[in-house]
């Protein structure tokens, strides 16, 4: 199994800035996991990751001058939020799955201010170790929010991409 | 076809061009044209002002060709103007494209020379969005003499 | 910043060629104002370059600038640079066919072939031993061709060379590259930036630019080299971890996984 999984978050900024959503074609996930994600290329991208392995997320802009960053990524739970397709796995209403208690995302968001007191999210490495706690076969959706430049409107979010444990 | 009578008195050959420099993703991110527009125009010399604001001044005289264009920071994400509103007893603004191109221009000549700075409004298309920008801040033409904002 | 730095300059090049000076005449930009880039549209731009490094000291993300300069009250840059030479084409093309109709029935007007004449436009002689543009029909701020000296579209600008402190200190490794995008003709300057070492660091920008003067009765292209200055500001930052705010962790997970 591979020690890395890599998630490119691939952004139209002007087009997601133009829309105000990352839907439309304006977000395309892609990771390079051997172990069968799904959905890739899509903001509906699920992960297959085992613990142990480094997932990193790594934003990429289809316009070399505009700037897209990663804003935060908070693993959801309590927020059943209904899969993209009958695709996904595991079928609803599996009995493995515990019900699960409504918690707010309990990351605080990351400093990103550079020494010159401007923030600076390319100063972020967003990357870490798949807990050997995660439960195989339940996906584990995630809000990722981006900042494309700065602003009111510069900061969007999806909450469908996922990881799961196989 | 008969010769062609006097030429009128000269005016300058090339005409008087105001061009707005935008930031058109910053634009879109802060919802905020004034910060992110630039305007300068090619008579300085004849005492124009506010050279880098959205407030530029420009000194301009009755019988003067203007031509109003954009440059945009990042060269790849689409820019235009829209619209320019201003009286049309001073200038009827035409909108017009680079022959065999559909990046746009406009022009106008200047009717009659200016007693006051008469303010205008110019609105721009960002991006994708079907919906003119436009800046709170109004640029002018003024009559030679008159005294416009500082440029910053 | 991970997205590539454009630095565009604009040049009041009237006023530059009437004073034989830049100073005033520049407008210089970048898209890093929100970082910390100040005097944006001014002759005094600092342009900010937020570099960061790995905790192991190695520089992290690469910090790319692209300049590219532009002429105020010229054809604009989003017009391809070979837009010139196809409205060149397109005016010959055009003025061959009138000529072709002309010469079919008995006597031609002088006026015609004077109209005519004028419509041909005029082509100006690279001034001798002078580096630069190739002999092309002048065009005029719309893209139409012109016979008159004084209303011809300003060549763009042409960067010659970078130098100055940010050079000879090897803080900047500026060349001219070419490029698959039309908008800057195949050409431009870029430099990659040694973030390591913070601080403010002054360069100066050769430019070229094109006069056209009347000489024995020719219209002759002649050059006149500038310079202007700009600075970088560099700063110097260590990469952290988003999660954990220092090192690699663990991935914050809830304790229970979702719902379905």
């Amino acid at each position: 199994m591979a020690e890395k999984v890599s998630i490119v978050v691939l952004v139209d900024a002007v087009g997601a800035l133009s829309d105000r959503t990352l839907h439309n074609g304006n977000l395309s996930l892609v990771d390079d996991s051997p172990a069968g994600s799904r959905h890739q290329g899509t903001p509906d991208l699920i992960t297959a990751v085992v613990p142990g392995q480094v997932v990193q997320w790594t934003p990429i802009h289809v316009d070399v001058q505009t700037p897209v960053e990663i804003e935060a990524i908070e693993f959801l739970s309590g927020v059943a939020v209904p899969p993209s397709d009958a695709q996904v796995f595991p079928p609803p209403g599996d009995p493995a799955v515990p019900p699960y208690p409504v918690e707010s995302p309990a990351v605080a968001a990351p400093d990103a201010t550079g020494s010159d007191g401007y923030d600076n999210h390319d100063l972020l490495v967003w990357e870490g170790v798949v807990p050997d706690y995660m439960v195989p076969g339940v996906p584990y959706r995630y809000r990722l929010s981006l900042k494309l430049h700065d602003g009111p409107n510069s900061v969007l979010h999806i909450d469908s991409p996922a990881l799961l444990r196989v | 076809m008969p010769p062609r009578s006097r030429q009128p008195a000269p005016r300058p050959a090339r005409p008087v061009t105001i061009t707005a420099v935008i930031d058109p993703v910053a634009a879109l991110a802060s919802e905020n044209l004034d910060d992110n527009l630039y305007l300068y125009d090619t008579n300085k010399a004849a005492g124009s002002s506010g050279f880098g604001t959205p407030e530029l001044h420009s000194r301009v005289r009755k019988g003067d060709t203007l031509l109003w264009n954009v440059i945009p920071l990042e060269c790849e994400t689409y820019v235009a103007l829209a619209d320019i509103e201003i009286d049309p007893q001073i200038a009827e603004p035409t909108r017009k494209v680079y022959p065999g191109t559909d990046i746009v221009f406009w022009t106008a000549e200047v009717k009659q020379d200016l007693t006051k700075p008469v303010p205008y409004r110019l609105s721009f298309l960002l991006g994708t969005v079907s919906t003119p920008f436009t800046p709170t801040a109004r640029p002018a033409l003024t009559r030679p003499g008159d005294q416009g904002k500082e440029g910053r | 910043m991970a997205q590539q730095h454009g630095i565009i300059v604009l040049f009041d090049v009237e006023n530059a060629l009437r004073t034989r000076s830049l100073d005033g005449n520049t407008y210089w930009f970048d898209n890093m104002k929100f970082l910390g880039s100040v005097g944006e549209g001014t002759g005094q731009l600092v342009t900010i370059v937020p570099g960061t490094y790995f905790l192991d000291g190695s520089q992290a993300t690469e910090q790319v600038l692209n300049w590219l300069p532009a002429a105020l009250g010229a054809i604009p840059p989003t017009v391809p640079r070979n837009y010139l030479a196809e409205q060149e084409r397109a005016h010959d093309r055009r003025t061959l066919e009138q000529l072709a109709a002309l010469g079919g029935d008995g006597e031609v007007s002088s006026t015609e072939v004077s109209r005519l004449q004028q419509r041909v436009g005029r082509r100006p002689r690279k001034q001798a031993g002078g580096r630069g543009l190739t002999a092309a029909k002048l065009l005029d701020v719309t893209g139409k061709a012109t016979s008159s000296a004084a209303a011809y579209n300003y060549p763009a600008p042409v960067i010659t060379d970078i130098t100055g402190q940010a050079v000879s200190e090897k803080i900047i490794y500026p060349a001219q590259y070419g490029s698959p995008d039309m908008v800057y003709d195949g050409w431009y300057w870029a430099a990659t930036v040694d973030t390591s070492r913070p601080g403010v660091y002054p360069y100066t920008m050769h430019v070229q630019l094109h006069e056209l003067v009347e000489q024995n009765d020719e219209l002759v292209w002649q050059s006149v080299d500038l310079t202007c200055e700009s600075s970088l500001k560099i700063t110097s930052d260590p990469k952290r971890n988003a999660f954990t705010g220092a090192g690699l962790g663990v991935l914050p997970l809830p304790a229970a996984p979702p719902a379905g």
